[in-house]
């Protein structure tokens, strides 16, 4: 291990989420170096109990998000001489979920969430019937696009201070993929998409304070598709009422 | 301290939740009478680790336009140099015309598409047709999170982060009683009974010191496989992709896929001293298959024709660094995370083991020689032979784990009780897997390192017997240092270092297992090649591997290819088709 390179002062949270304390750790320095190249050598080479997540090392899976130094970030992907103060770095759990142990947590509310806000696609089809010609330069194809590329990383429940106060919401990347399915022209049931997300915990709970999409690592927008489904789900109350 | 084991009974039991596993989850409950219960079962989080959603490329599938399941067929067939499965490739090439409306139809995928709003397809090399559906160069997320949504909705009981560790068969050997796992979270022993389990976990030849596969696969099933007695094929093949990033060895970013589609698109490889060195081994230069081009590297590193860090540079910028930018967004957008310029400047490159052509012995409805174990995607053999062409990985996972589903779907009905598993097995699978607690406890990253340094030098991207053979050595010593390697009894929740060392010996089991595979084969075939055997050998008496442990012992001998459809030098296609629809480059 080049020692030139210097070490790094890195702390990490051990414990669950009730019980626990930070632990510091002298880790030599590398050129290219990752934070969780960090908590990785950690665990190989001086504290083998160290748990964490982690699984495609490229930003594709979403495992190995973790706060480092406050932030949510994944962690696979941030250089550590991008986010390192001087030679120090902290690491915990990502916030807003439960903690099972040390950094890994406990991403299945996250996922209850999902499934919550109806975002499943409802089949209008089925594989018998030939692939219908999407047209993708419509403004719907066009808004269901930019968000499609979410990776359920939570890095966006992790970085939303609504998720953190109010613990019934759906929060930014349920709601932006129901905002997606919404948009599908394919999408059988877009009432259904709209009823979810307009209960107890939807969408216009928000407050538009944009930690989602200042964090979103994808740079997706879910400030933005919440703001439609926000519109939709309005414009539905007043056309309801018109209709009554 | 004593061991506990806790019971779990389900009816149909899936390991793995990638293309295979997913997709088995939705069709058993489409196919199973009502009220069968369905588990899935996963290493890490649902959707979230395994390989299908790595997939960059896209997915194979003949859909008109001139192109037909045959020539999909030759292709695989041809690609996998007269190896494969006949019957497997056609019912790949057949189904996945199923799969892919299935995907976008009632799974809800969303693939790129023309001007005219059908789907695009782009031609992948070995290809004789337009034909890779894809999303992007992303495709694999959009299929597995698609694919994770509607297996999430649905009933099916989920254990994440349940790692299996031993097949347990009945006392009489004849079938499968159930799997014993280790549910991580807790660190307790978990055996869930099933009348029907598929093994979809995935190989991942993560035994090489440069892999692609996430760091979760560590070919776990087929080392369960093995000690159960089922026979493997195609052992020797595995896959390397030629431009893995190569950023020292201490980082987990070394040996990721920088994707095919440079090269394709006028990507340069250069040598440490800055020369284009691929035309000196083929014509076609960086544009040649990726056997090829990985033996035209390797080839370089072997002469110290190297880089810093001991490979060589990929370089883009002569294409233009705002091209390159634009036309590979994400890789460029990655390489710059971790430190690198890919548009504008050189970005240092390695050969990289990408995938496992090798598996379980299966027929065509995944079904293997044990009773109530079904097999599907990576942890199966056959389908591609010697090589597996691009878009074909996640075509064999979704088609092959959707029969899964539905055979064990129909299975079950003819099934009756749960049955025994056999308390010996048991016993010893526990025994195995508690070896490291009784040890004093040691590092186990060192012995990885060596690992993976023996299995690149010695039975890598070229092989010679008398390497193999030291390799098979040096493997065995790894082993058995391995067993005097100990992991604290403090805590076992959670406890990922026990789980590094499972790692380890499902790595060494199946190492072994490809070094003597490679040895048997004494020809090239595909991704196999034999500097002492260089020649293809000939095709008309075409042999497979096939490993199994006998009495503790390895045993690996040869069967003769079965083209049960086409044989070598003919073709299926009709009198007078072109030999290829893609205009040339």
């Amino acid at each position: 291990m080049s020692a030139e390179n210097g070490s790094l002062k890195v702390t990490v949270w051990r414990g669950d989420g009730a019980t626990g304390a930070f632990e510091t750790h002298e880790v030599p320095r590398q050129e290219s170096q990752t934070v969780l190249d960090v908590v990785s050598w950690i665990q190989q080479y001086a504290d083998p109990t160290l748990t964490y997540r982690f699984a495609c090392r490229v930003g594709m899976c979403g495992s190995c998000a973790m706060m480092v130094n406050g932030v949510p970030r994944w962690t696979c992907r941030t250089h550590v001489g991008k986010v390192a103060t001087g030679d120090s770095l902290t690491v915990e759990p990502l916030r807003n979920l439960p903690v099972i142990k040390d950094l890994a947590a406990d991403m299945d509310p996250f996922f209850d969430k999902w499934v919550k806000a109806e975002a499943v696609h409802h089949p209008s089809e089925t594989r018998h019937d030939p692939i219908r010609p999407v047209d993708t330069e419509t403004e719907a194809r066009q808004q269901a696009d930019v968000g499609i590329e979410c990776i359920n990383c939570a890095v966006c429940y992790a970085a939303c201070d609504t998720v953190a106060g109010n613990p019934d919401y759906l929060g930014p990347a349920a709601l932006q993929r129901a905002w997606t399915l919404y948009n599908d022209e394919r999408e059988a049931n877009p009432e259904a998409i709209l009823d979810a997300v307009s209960g107890v915990g939807g969408c216009h709970n928000c407050h538009s304070m944009g930690s989602c999409t200042q964090y979103c690592p994808n740079e997706l927008n879910p400030l933005a598709a919440i703001a439609g489904l926000k519109r939709e789900t309005t414009k539905r109350v007043f056309r309801r009422r018109r209709n009554d | 301290m004593t061991t506990q084991i806790d019971t779990h009974d389900t009816d149909i039991l899936i390991l793995g939740t990638g293309g295979a596993g997913l997709f088995a989850a939705l069709h058993a409950q489409q196919s199973a009478p009502e009220g069968t219960k369905i588990t899935i079962a996963v290493k890490g989080l649902i959707g979230k680790c395994g390989c299908t959603r790595m997939v960059q490329g896209g997915y194979n599938v003949a859909l008109g336009g001139g192109d037909t399941v045959e020539r999909h067929f030759m292709d695989t067939v041809m690609g996998g140099k007269w190896l494969p499965n006949q019957d497997m490739a056609w019912r790949l090439c057949k189904e996945a015309v199923t799969r892919i409306h299935e995907l976008e139809n009632e799974v809800g995928c969303f693939f790129d598409r023309n001007r005219d709003g059908t789907l695009h397809q782009k031609a992948f090399a070995g290809q004789t047709a337009d034909r890779t559906v894809h999303k992007g160069d992303l495709t694999g997320i959009e299929i597995i999170s698609r694919l994770m949504e509607q297996v999430l909705s649905r009933p099916v009981e989920k254990l994440q982060e349940h790692r299996a560790i031993g097949l347990i068969p009945t006392r009489d050997g004849s079938a499968l009683a159930g799997v014993l796992m280790i549910d991580m979270r807790t660190g307790r022993f978990r055996l869930v009974r099933a009348k029907t389990v598929l093994m979809g976990t995935g190989g991942g030849p993560t035994m090489y010191k440069y892999h692609t596969p996430s760091g979760d696969k560590t070919m776990d099933g087929l080392a369960m496989a093995l000690r159960a007695g089922l026979p493997l094929r195609d052992m020797e093949m595995v896959q390397f992709h030629p431009t893995g990033l190569l950023a020292g060895d201490h980082t987990r970013m070394t040996g990721t896929v920088l994707e095919e589609g440079l090269r394709g698109a006028g990507g340069q490889l250069l040598n440490g001293s800055d020369h284009r060195f691929m035309f000196d081994y083929d014509a076609k230069g960086e544009r040649a298959t990726r056997d090829v081009v990985s033996r035209g590297i390797y080839a370089e590193m072997r002469k110290s024709n190297t880089t810093v860090n001991g490979g060589v540079y990929i370089s883009m910028s002569h294409l233009g660094p705002e091209f390159v930018a634009e036309k590979f967004k994400g890789m460029v957008k990655r390489c710059a995370d971790c430190g690198f310029d890919l548009a504008g400047g050189k970005v240092e490159v390695v050969p990289t083991a990408h995938y496992f052509m090798g598996g379980v012995v299966v027929d065509v409805d995944t079904r293997t020689a044990m009773e109530g174990l079904y097999v599907a995607g990576e942890d199966a053999g056959g389908a591609h032979g010697s090589n597996r062409l691009g878009g074909n990985g996640v075509a064999n996972s979704t088609v092959y784990g959707g029969i899964a589903g539905d055979t064990m779907g129909a299975d079950i009905r003819t099934m009756g009780a749960l049955r025994e598993p056999d308390p010996e097995v048991l016993e010893a699978e526990v025994a195995r897997a508690m070896q490291p607690f009784s040890k004093k406890p040691d590092l186990i990253q060192p012995l990885r390192d060596r690992l993976q340094e023996v299995m690149w030098d010695d039975v890598g991207v070229m092989r010679m017997a008398d390497k193999i053979v030291r390799g098979q050595a040096q493997v065995a010593s790894i082993r058995d240092d391995l067993m005097e390697v100990g992991v604290s009894d403090d805590t076992r929740a959670f406890n990922l270092t026990w789980h590094d060392w499972l790692n380890m010996a499902s790595l060494c089991d199946i190492s072994e297992v490809i070094a003597g595979a490679a040895l048997a084969r004494e020809n090239s075939r595909g991704a196999h090649y034999r500097e002492d055997f260089p020649e293809e050998g000939d095709l008309e008496t075409s042999y497979f591997t096939v490993a199994r442990q006998v009495d503790g012992a390895l045993e690996v001998g040869r069967e003769d290819v079965d083209f049960s459809i086409v044989r070598p030098g003919e073709s299926i296609l009709p009198e007078g088709e072109p030999d290829t629809l893609v205009a040339a480059q």
